[in-house]
């Protein structure tokens, strides 16, 4: 399972490029994990995840239109593919299933 | 709006480092946030930001790779190797010049540099050698007196008395200054003169590392009467039997116990010996009935103190003024300087008299080690010249390669790849030759040095570091210019051949300047050296045949033997003295007229006949008599610098003069000024005193001088042998010729001067291959302008003038430099010696014409080649 395997920085940026759905690029993603988490990124830290995960094949890209902000740069936009939703689903379900498999009692605290 | 940009240098940097396919994201999302931070926090915080973000972009993944190189294969260095291959046994001389003068550079330096590392390994074999110092006593009254590396015998038993609590142990050893000494079993079976007998306490083993084979170190020494000896020694006297237990007789009269064998002293140690005896075995040297002052006046005990802490030494040293006034006799009190000097520093630095064996020095390590530099660079420097020349050759394979689509990292690559093989092989050369010298350089610079030091980091690091560097540097130019060259122009002529040839030419002179620094500097060493050891030393050295006598029954039989010495008609004169002339002497206090206390003056004690044995002439009184009895004793002869010294005047004025404030002691005679030490020092005043007492022959005594007319010598021998075997029976009779015996004084020189030789015979060997080197390739190079001119009527003689022409001039400028610099570094040198040879400009000269008379020849192989070649043969080929 090492190809699929998700760091937890990777799967937080995998679930913003699912949440931002179509404008996922590097700003975007890391202003949103901002937003979402409170964790502040620097940019050069998103692009080695994006370009991480794209090499995985979590992610595909393509460039947008060239606007006037940026200088006219183009961006580069960030999409999950089939692989990548895949893995988002196992992370969350691996992780309901161990959860629920805690007793009960473990949780209980303010009766021990 | 205005429109604002992030900071220039910031922007440029990321697009010179950014992977192109990344450059507009990357540029983009760090526009977009300098523009949001521009608005919100203003331009200053902006630009400091969008510099950080360009700095963080910086990584590994983001960096620009030319993706169209292909990281050269394994496949693609076979090519090289192949190619390399090909090159090397095309050009088989060039190859043959270039890795074997590279190979002879690297093989001296590491032979000189193991030299140099044996010369520091001296004395460090001990567990405790930081904590060893010996202790010098310097008997001195204005300049004049003795540097002594011994001391009086109480001293060390006084020192650890008194400052216990530095020192933890002492040791003295003792010889009788003799230098031989008298050994043989019980049976007489086996009978030698030893001379490297030494008497010591029982703490020798605590201080030393002196491993006992067989015996208690503690206790092998503790009795009188003992000896341990080393493994040679017992294999000697016992062959191969265990010689414990078992008895040796010393000098005829005592008996000593063998109470252990030890392993042979190491060559690198400061002195060696074969034997130890129990210093307590000669308490009877101590004699009660001397007054205890005398005690502390003879200094015949070279004393070593192991401290309990190195860094107690300044501490000490500086109690030691206080103990010299505390025990040494008042009349010296003042003179007496002691000083601690660190064991490990003997070898090279200690430079007192009486040392047990010469030492070597740190300029003749010095010399040793800018020559293995100069060795080395001129080898490195033919070796960048011949690779170098060679490349251009090369510029057609370069073309192709580009042509076929080789980048320029990749000719990079191949050049210093080939370049550094090249060294590698050298190197492998010259390990191959310096395990085979070895063995032989072994025995000429007398040491012991095995080939697995190459195995140390040291070694290791220059055998690995010194091809990479020496392969990266002359794989420089080709690889750089030669593979800037355009293919276009690289194929179609051949490129400027002028190119890098300033670089060379530079070389060439560097390389011959040191050349002919060496050459001058080996001649005006062995000039110096003749000089010390030929010139007049003011008595007569031929001919004299010096015999030990140190305790032994020659005292009785003196007069006896004497008279029957010269009854041979080839004998002419005999005599008997305390040193070996010219070599050594000892110090005496005496009072003279006009002074108020006594001071210590060099001098000899004699036996009748001095003078005329030696030839030294009387100038002014006259010399001891047989006829006067109270010459013994009551008179004294000096010298002229004695006389010039005290301020008397003349000569004559110093006869009558007394000593030791009474009336009937008197100076008798002044003898010329002789050299009566090596002539490293100027000529001191000297005293010369009279003993015929029996007891003289304890310590004062030590050789009988026989001088002969030097026909039919081995018979002569054989007489004096005949009867010293008939007057002195069971004593072995040895002799040694006082000149052959002289020059050892000079062994350091001598040594020097030898290896000096053959090095730089070797440097001027390996600049003369480069020369050819050179030579040969420029003749290659201008074969074809020579050939047009020899068609348009140019003679031999003009061809030979223009090819040998600037190579001459290079010769030329390197003379104008080394001369100059030759002279300043040797007058230097001579500046360490009382006697100094005078610069013979004529070995300048000298020197300058046999490099450029080398030089010369070495061109000229080619020159009259490319002169006397077809023009037709050579223009046919286009």
């Amino acid at each position: 399972m090492k190809g699929t395997y998700l760091g937890e920085l990777e799967e937080i940026v995998l679930l913003i490029v699912g949440i931002l759905y179509q404008d996922a690029y590097g700003v975007a993603v890391m202003d949103e994990i901002k937003h979402q988490t409170g964790r502040d990124l620097n940019i050069s830290a998103v692009h080695t995840v994006l370009s991480r995960l794209e090499e995985k094949g979590l992610l595909k890209s393509r460039m947008s239109d060239p606007t006037g902000e940026r200088g006219g740069r183009r961006k580069r936009i960030f999409l999950l593919t089939a692989a990548g939703k895949r893995a988002l689903e196992n992370a969350n379900e691996m992780r309901n299933q161990l959860f629920n498999k805690i007793p009960k009692v473990a949780l209980q605290f303010g009766a021990a | 709006m205005i429109k604002v940009s992030p900071p220039k240098w910031a922007d440029r940097f990321l697009e010179w480092y950014c992977n192109p396919s990344l450059l507009e994201e990357i540029q983009g999302d760090a526009y977009e946030l300098y523009g949001r931070a521009l608005k919100n926090r203003g331009r200053r915080i902006a630009d400091m930001q969008y510099a950080w973000n360009v700095l963080r972009f910086f990584k590994w993944s983001n960096i620009k790779r030319s993706s169209s190189q292909p990281q050269p294969s394994l496949m693609m260095y076979r090519n090289y190797f192949t190619v390399f291959k090909r090159g090397f046994l095309k050009e088989k001389g060039y190859s043959f010049l270039n890795v074997f003068g590279l190979a002879i550079g690297i093989a001296c330096f590491l032979l000189i540099s193991l030299y140099i590392r044996n010369e520091y390994s001296f004395d460090r074999m001990h567990s405790k050698a930081d904590r060893i110092y010996r202790i010098h006593e310097i008997l001195q009254s204005d300049g004049v007196g003795e540097r002594s590396a011994s001391q009086p015998f109480p001293v060390a038993e006084a020192l650890v008395n008194d400052h216990g609590s530095q020192i933890e142990k002492a040791v003295r050893f003792f010889n009788f200054q003799a230098p031989t000494l008298a050994m043989a079993t019980i049976d007489n079976r086996k009978e030698f003169n030893e001379s490297r007998v030494f008497s010591t306490d029982s703490t020798v083993f605590d201080v030393f590392d002196f491993p006992l084979i067989e015996g208690d170190p503690k206790t092998a020494l503790n009795k009188p009467e003992t000896i341990v000896l080393t493994e040679s020694m017992a294999r000697k006297y016992f062959d191969g039997e265990s010689a414990m237990g078992k008895y040796l007789k010393f000098q005829g009269n005592t008996n000593l116990l063998v109470t252990g064998v030890m392993r042979d002293i190491p060559l690198n140690t400061h002195f060696q010996f074969d034997c130890l005896i129990s210093l307590r075995t000669f308490d009877e040297v101590y004699d009660p009935r001397v007054p205890q002052r005398w005690h502390w006046y003879w200094n015949p005990c070279w004393t070593y103190l192991l401290l309990r802490d190195a860094s107690d030494a300044p501490k000490l040293q500086a109690a030691l003024p206080a103990f010299v006034k505390k025990y040494f006799p008042e009349f010296v009190r003042s003179d007496v300087t002691m000083e601690l000097f660190p064991m490990t520093d003997i070898h090279l630095k200690s430079n007192m008299d009486y040392e047990i064996q010469p030492n070597s020095s740190l300029t003749t390590l010095y010399v040793f080690g800018s020559i293995a530099i100069f060795v080395l660079s001129i080898a490195c420097i033919n070796f960048v010249n011949l690779s170098t020349a060679r490349a251009a050759n090369r510029a057609k394979e370069v073309g192709m390669r580009k042509t076929l689509g080789g980048q320029r990292m990749q000719l990079v690559g191949q050049f210093l790849f080939e370049s550094i093989l090249l060294c590698v092989l050298s190197v492998v050369i010259a390990i191959a030759i310096v395990l085979l010298l070895l063995p032989i350089f072994n025995v000429f610079a007398e040491m012991n040095v095995k080939t697995i030091v190459l195995l140390e980091p040291f070694y290791l690091g220059v055998l690995i570091l010194l091809p990479l560097v020496v392969g990266m540097i002359s794989g420089m130019y080709p690889a750089f210019v030669l593979s800037s060259f355009r293919p276009i122009t690289a194929l179609k002529a051949s490129p400027n051949r002028e190119r890098g040839s300033m670089f060379r030419r530079a070389l060439v002179v560097v390389q011959f300047t040191l050349s002919i620094v060496l050459l001058v500097g080996t001649g005006v060493a062995m000039d110096q050296l003749n000089m010390l050891r030929k010139s007049d030393t003011g008595f007569t050295r031929e001919n004299v045949i010096m015999i030990p006598v140190t305790r032994s029954p020659v005292a009785q039989n003196y007069k006896a033997l004497r008279n029957e010495f010269l009854r041979n008609r080839n004998t002419v004169s005999v005599t008997a003295l305390e040193e070996v002339l010219g070599a050594k002497h000892q110090v005496g206090n005496y009072l003279f007229e006009g002074q108020t206390d006594s001071r210590p003056f060099p001098r000899l004690t004699v036996r009748h006949d001095f003078t005329k044995t030696f030839d030294i002439p009387v100038v002014a009184g006259r010399d001891f008599s047989e006829d006067v009895i109270t010459d013994d004793s009551l008179a004294l002869v000096v010298n002229e610098t004695f006389v010039k010294q005290m301020g008397w005047g003349s000569n004559e004025a110093a006869i009558g003069k007394r000593f030791d404030n009474l009336p009937t002691h008197q100076i008798i005679g002044v003898v010329k000024d002789f050299n009566f030490t090596s002539r490293h020092q100027p000529i001191r005043p000297l005293v010369l005193q009279l003993n015929t007492t029996l007891r003289a022959f304890d310590v004062r005594i030590k050789y009988m001088a026989v001088r002969i007319t030097g026909e039919d010598v081995p018979g002569t021998i054989e007489w004096l042998s005949k009867q010293w075997k008939a007057q002195i029976p069971g004593w072995p009779f040895e002799y040694f010729f006082l000149d052959s015996d002289l020059e050892k004084l000079y062994k350091a020189e001598s040594k020097m001067s030898k290896i000096a030789m053959v090095f730089s015979g070797l440097s001027i060997l390996v600049a003369c291959l480069g020369l050819f080197g050179l030579s040969t390739y420029t003749a290659e190079q201008r074969k074809k302008e020579m050939s047009i001119r020899k068609v348009l009527g140019g003679s031999n003689a003009h061809i030979f003038v223009l090819f040998s022409k600037h190579f001459f001039s290079m010769i030329l400028i390197a003379n104008a430099v080394a001369l100059p610099l030759a002279y300043v570094v040797m007058k230097r040198w001579l500046e360490s010696f009382a006697y100094q040879v005078n610069i013979n400009f004529g070995l300048f000269a000298l020197s300058a014409l046999v490099a450029v008379g080398i030089a010369l020849f070495t061109i000229s192989y080619q020159a009259i080649r490319s002169a006397n070649s077809n023009p037709a043969e050579v223009l046919k080929r286009e």
